[in-house]
């Protein structure tokens, strides 16, 4: 997967994780394009029906996948919201690690 | 609308992050992952009573422990109250309130309607900062959410009296008084000293067998007994998930504490110009990491219930595994501090 290069919140990045997420929790019937950018991934999403162990999964993926580490859950579960909002948080952490 | 100039932050912990807040109002700046380190917070207990089927265990000391040692240590006088009395519960914070006083409640989080409600529980031990009114309303510094909402009356009044376990019974507290001139730096250092002995005595010195590494190590010893006694698939499943839930769910930050315990070491390392408590952070937050892998691992085999008789022995090995790390740790830990 190639996110080294990705740094702004661009579609690229949010397809990336799009694709992250269903390859992490093995969801085959759902394709990238089906989840809205601004959707929210846990409430009110009949299409994903995510639970908090997935939200740990997608955390720790998330973790492996762009060598960040979100310690808290409660933050966690504002950063993991929707995608935009994983996207606007991968995108800071490579930002402040580029510095 | 009356409401008091608060800056409100997100925590990981509400008891330590509100004790944050409230007392960066009251001048005295601490950050979360000082007060846990600072009141000796991190901890294990494993609990079993009479009345429970399955033992539960918690990672902090209890409720209340963390703003009496943090009082204690750095000087700072807490008022606190509790009520019989919905009605003087409510003048008596009302009446703080008109004095400018954030005070902090403690709560059924189930009542907190601004949260969204896939997240909300019954949990009785759950403190918000109240800073404010407005309206019918009251507003509120709750720091598993970002920013300061709105709470009705009656919901606070239900939240306040609710029943069960560690029933809140009206409970309320405010900073009463900081040292005049503020914490110096020496007092600060010595009680970052001093809860770092105190974690690590609790946890590799202290002689009660439900404590500490002896804790952990008993509740991963009566894991494999489980599937005998559950009355069904389900019943073991809920109770095996409890542990991703006491782990990552009820708001430890991550890993059971270890994480903030983690960024506490780094603040005492800069503090105490002391480089070891560094690497012992670098170290605590790799426990982190194992204790949160181990949580995906039991609320997987939870999920999918796959709780045969040897997924109880690789979860009693991960557990006993852990815990001779952490005496490894501990027990390091507690000879820089002596």
């Amino acid at each position: 997967m190639e996110n080294q290069t990705i740094t702004a919140v661009s579609p690229e990045l949010k397809l990336e994780i799009k694709k992250l997420i269903l390859e992490t929790l093995k969801i085959s019937d759902v394709k990238p394009e089906d989840i809205a950018d601004s959707a929210s991934l846990f409430e009110n999403n009949p299409a994903l029906q995510l639970d908090s162990v997935d939200a740990l999964e997608i955390v720790m993926a998330l973790q492996r996948t762009y060598h960040v580490h979100i310690d808290d859950q409660n933050i966690g579960r504002f950063i993991i919201k929707s995608v935009d909002t994983i996207a606007e948080f991968v995108a800071k952490e490579r930002a402040k690690n580029k510095e | 609308m009356s409401q008091i100039q608060f800056q409100h932050k997100m925590g990981a912990h509400c008891e330590s992050g509100i004790l944050s807040a409230l007392l960066s109002h009251n001048g005295v700046a601490l950050s979360e992952p000082m007060v846990l380190g600072i009141s000796g917070a991190i901890f294990f207990v494993f609990i079993k009573t009479p009345h429970m089927v399955f033992p539960v265990f918690d990672m902090r000391n209890r409720p209340g422990d963390m703003r009496k040692n943090i009082g204690k240590r750095l000087g700072i006088k807490f008022a606190t109250q509790k009520f019989s009395d919905p009605d003087r519960a409510r003048a008596s914070l009302e009446a703080l309130l008109d004095k400018g006083i954030p005070t902090t409640v403690q709560v059924d989080m189930f009542y907190m309607e601004y949260i969204p409600s896939y997240m909300r529980v019954h949990f009785n031990a759950h403190f918000i900062v109240v800073v404010g009114r407005e309206g019918g309303n009251y507003l509120v510094s709750d720091c598993y959410y970002p920013s300061i909402s709105k709470l009705s009356r009656d919901s606070l009044d239900k939240a306040r009296f609710a029943k069960s376990d560690f029933a809140p019974k009206g409970f309320q507290f405010y900073v009463a008084s900081t040292p005049a001139g503020g914490v110096k730096e020496d007092v600060l250092k010595k009680a970052v000293m001093q809860g770092i002995k105190q974690s690590a005595f609790n946890m590799v010195k202290l002689p009660v067998p439900f404590i500490g590494v002896k804790g952990m190590r008993r509740f991963a010893d009566n894991i494999p007994a489980w599937p005998k006694i559950a009355r069904n698939m389900d019943a073991l499943s809920h109770a095996i998930m409890s542990i991703h839930i006491t782990l990552e769910e009820r708001g430890t930050g991550g890993g059971g504490f270890r994480f903030m315990y983690a960024s506490f070491l780094q603040e005492a390392a800069k503090l105490l110009d002391k480089t070891e408590f560094s690497d012992m952070s670098k170290k605590i937050m790799a426990i982190g990491d194992r204790w949160r892998e181990l949580s995906l691992f039991v609320a997987r085999v939870g999920k999918n219930r796959d709780l045969g008789d040897n997924r109880m022995q690789e979860i009693r090995q991960m557990i006993r595994a852990r815990a001779d790390e952490e005496e490894a740790f501990f027990k390091t830990l507690l000879t820089m501090v002596k």
